[in-house]
């Protein structure tokens, strides 16, 4: 049954790509709402760069959920791992020799420099291309990189829980103080400032800064989660055979 | 009105501070979820009665067009109630292992609220992807091996499903050049073309993964049978229908013409076929229901594909009543789960659960007078008045469907009531807590079936108002901030420009 269905999906997935491949007009499609957000976006947002005022202004809640979704998947990764760890921990201990002193201290070189680059751009996000989700990704490097010149030093969960916390949570209180000035959820205020410079664009840099600190501390937390289960193998026979079983009862 | 983006954001803001919280008292954070659910349903109950006209909400304050809007009608308000006040009688108050699973369950209801609310194309697919990753971590919750290897099947169609949405949505935009459903609406000639129609069917089978649609569903008897009962009750219940609701505002705004209704047709058609007899073939009751739960998804399908408003009532009757029964059904299975045959004896051991099945088991297959009846019968008198060939034939469909549907559910129920092995029947012994739990839904049931007149009143009502394409144009385009004829001239203007 499993087979036939397959096979009735492919073909007709196969089907619908060739129609639209056929009908597909290169260079031909109209642009309604780009070219009016083209027209108007400057003026009423007062954002240097396009793209966040769409990404924080007109689509705001759309990466209020992106990063819902981020948050989403770190938590649920982390109620996966933890129950690895919980079973396993106590049978394997990982001895870390220290000989990399030259990794260990160039990583700590670099930490400075990409907390930088990644404030930088996190900052900038309203003026130049880049902005939350990128300088968050740096971030996250930063503090994974000592992480994997020197297996087993400890994270501080807590602490980057709180982090993340409180970042998502500005994002929506930001939102949110606009619905009690009676405007819109997510609608921004502050005044636009003059384009061009690091203060404008009234709540945008705040929304970015938010973005990337949230971005930052779930991937450097995932990560080191991640980091801390790597050396142990979960029991891949238990899950081996419960797969199987449930492929016998599926057929 | 703008208040009801507090339906989305207050669950985030509770799932983004619950580690927190929960790291300084646990005692404070076990109490946070259900009360942002109170918090969720009074604002939606507020909206709900106050509401005399669909209106459209602007969120950020940007014209609607340009910016994202929330759509509020009954239907949508309706869809917003339910889902706090379902999360509230499946919330694992029991739970005292951490907070991770209520950060992915307030994630789940804030999720839900935006994708019943949602009135932009893009931003439902956000909300979508965002209730597929909480609905994966629930799935996986239960941390055994047969529960990973099942999510990670469902994560895998899931993705690929989420991949054919957002191909559709692309290929939508890509035609009319623009994301409000509204403005789609408007444009709705433009999407009348190959293109335009296999955007829908991709929209459709990529959605429709959480719809439990007929050739995406391979996850559904999986993953109901390895997650806990009120996670599957949850996804069945609730997920499923929001997924289908998305596919009906699609298909109101801009695919009227026969070959969208005929698509969901057949899918729906297959679905029932595929469904029902597995589950008649299955000899286990989680895998029973799941399958029974394809089915009623496929008799879902069929009731939309009807055009007009009978179909819309129909349909909207038969996804109520599942939401209503199928919860119940599978929290029946916390304690009686495994095969079929270990069931013997269950009525004895617990008499009050067993009724409750019977209960639940006659409203699905539709024996009068219980609810389920009246929404089978609302589907047969509009496929009856659609009258084709096609229609016909899927009358004939789910007749025969019913009839193998009430084989395997009265089947089950006679074997409950056999009598069985003494140290069996032991441990089919159902819990005071679960009992509540299912009785619930029971009550539901029954006051549904007490309050049938009015009920069927209000049904219509929200049937016209939800499926009255216009009514939802004007709506959006007349929402706060915005001169009316202004507005919608222009729109003309852009429109004639291309």
């Amino acid at each position: 049954m499993r087979n036939v269905s397959a096979l009735v999906f492919a073909s007709g997935l196969a089907f619908l790509l060739l129609v639209i491949t056929w009908q597909f007009v290169v260079g031909g499609a109209p642009m309604l709402i780009g070219e009016a957000i083209l027209q108007q976006g400057a003026d009423k947002i007062g954002s240097a760069n396009l793209v966040t005022s769409v990404v924080l202004g007109y689509r705001g809640i759309d990466t209020l959920g992106e990063i819902a979704i981020l948050f989403t998947a770190s938590t649920a990764t982390s109620l996966v791992l933890s129950s690895l760890s919980a079973k396993t921990s106590s049978s394997k201990k990982v001895v870390i020799r220290d000989d990399g002193t030259i990794l260990a201290s160039s990583a700590s070189l670099f930490f400075p420099l990409l907390i930088t680059l990644g404030m930088y751009i996190i900052l900038h996000g309203h003026l130049t291309p880049g902005g939350g989700f990128q300088g968050g990704v740096i971030l996250a490097a930063a503090f994974f990189l000592p992480l994997l010149a020197v297996p087993g030093r400890g994270v501080n969960h807590s602490g980057l829980a709180l982090v993340e916390g409180f970042a998502g949570a500005s994002f929506i209180i930001i939102g949110i103080i606009a619905l009690f000035q009676g405007n819109a959820f997510l609608q921004p205020f502050f005044g636009h400032g003059e384009m061009g410079s690091l203060v404008s664009a009234g709540t945008l840099p705040l929304l970015y800064t938010a973005v990337g600190l949230k971005v930052g501390a779930e991937l450097s937390g995932l990560l080191a989660n991640l980091a801390e289960i790597g050396e142990i193998v979960p029991e891949s026979t238990d899950l081996q055979a419960s797969s199987m079983q449930t492929e016998s009862n599926g057929s | 009105m703008n208040n009801i983006a507090f339906t989305v954001a207050l669950p985030l803001l509770a799932a983004f501070l619950l580690p927190i919280i929960s790291n300084s008292s646990k005692s404070a954070a076990r109490f946070i979820g259900p009360f942002v659910l109170l918090a969720m349903l009074g604002f939606s109950l507020a909206y709900f009665n106050m509401l005399e006209h669909p209106v459209a909400i602007a969120l950020g304050g940007f014209r609607p067009p340009l910016g994202i809007t929330f759509h509020l009608d009954n239907l949508s308000l309706l869809m917003a109630s339910i889902i706090p006040l379902i999360m509230l009688v499946l919330w694992p108050y029991a739970n005292i292992e951490g907070y991770r699973e209520e950060s992915l369950l307030l994630l789940l209801a804030g999720s839900a609220s935006g994708l019943a609310l949602s009135g932009d194309l893009f931003n439902i697919y956000v909300f979508y992807e965002l209730l597929s990753v909480a609905s994966f971590g629930l799935a996986a919750a239960n941390r055994t091996g047969a529960a990973f290897a099942a999510t990670f099947r469902y994560l895998v169609m899931s993705g690929l499903g989420t991949v054919l949405a957002l191909t559709g949505i692309g290929l939508i935009y890509t035609q009319t050049g623009t994301l409000n459903l509204a403005h789609i609406g408007l444009l709705a000639s433009q999407l009348n073309n190959p293109a335009g129609l296999s955007a829908f069917a991709l929209i459709v089978i990529g959605i429709g993964v959480k719809a439990e649609i007929f050739p995406v569903n391979g996850w559904v008897p999986e993953v109901y049978s390895t997650a806990s009962p009120r996670i599957s009750a949850l996804l069945a219940g609730l997920i499923s229908k929001l997924a289908v609701l998305v596919i009906v505002r699609l298909l109101v705004v801009a695919y009227q013409g026969p070959e969208a209704l005929t698509l969901l047709l057949v899918l729906g058609m297959l679905g029932i076929i595929w469904g029902e007899l597995s589950a008649w073939r299955s000899k286990d009751l989680k895998r029973m229901l799941s399958f029974s739960s394809i089915g009623q998804l496929g008799m879902v399908l069929v009731a939309f594909s009807i055009p007009g408003e009978a179909g819309m009532v129909a349909g909207i009757a038969m996804m109520l009543h599942h939401l209503v029964v199928k919860p119940g059904l599978f929290m029946l299975t916390e304690h009686w789960n495994g095969s079929l045959n270990k069931l013997a004896g269950a009525a004895k051991s617990s008499p009050l659960a067993a009724v409750l099945f019977m209960l639940f088991a006659l409203s699905l297959i539709g024996v009068p007078p219980f609810p389920g009846f009246w929404a089978k019968l609302l589907l047969v008198t509009g496929l009856v008045e659609a009258n084709t060939p096609l229609y016909l034939t899927a009358l004939a469909v789910l007749l025969s469907a019913t009839v193998i549907e009430a084989h395997y559910l009265m089947h089950t129920a006679i074997r409950m009531y056999s009598k069985g092995k003494k140290k069996q029947v032991k441990k089919l012994h159902q819990t005071p807590f679960t009992l509540t739990i299912i009785s619930v839904f029971a009550v539901v049931l029954i006051t549904a079936l007490i309050t049938m007149a009015p009920l069927g009143n209000k049904l219509q009502h929200i049937a016209a108002e939800s499926s009255d394409r216009a009514l939802y144009i004007n709506t959006t385009f007349a929402a706060r901030h915005t001169p009316v004829r202004k507005q919608i001239s222009l729109i003309k203007q852009q429109s004639k420009v291309q």
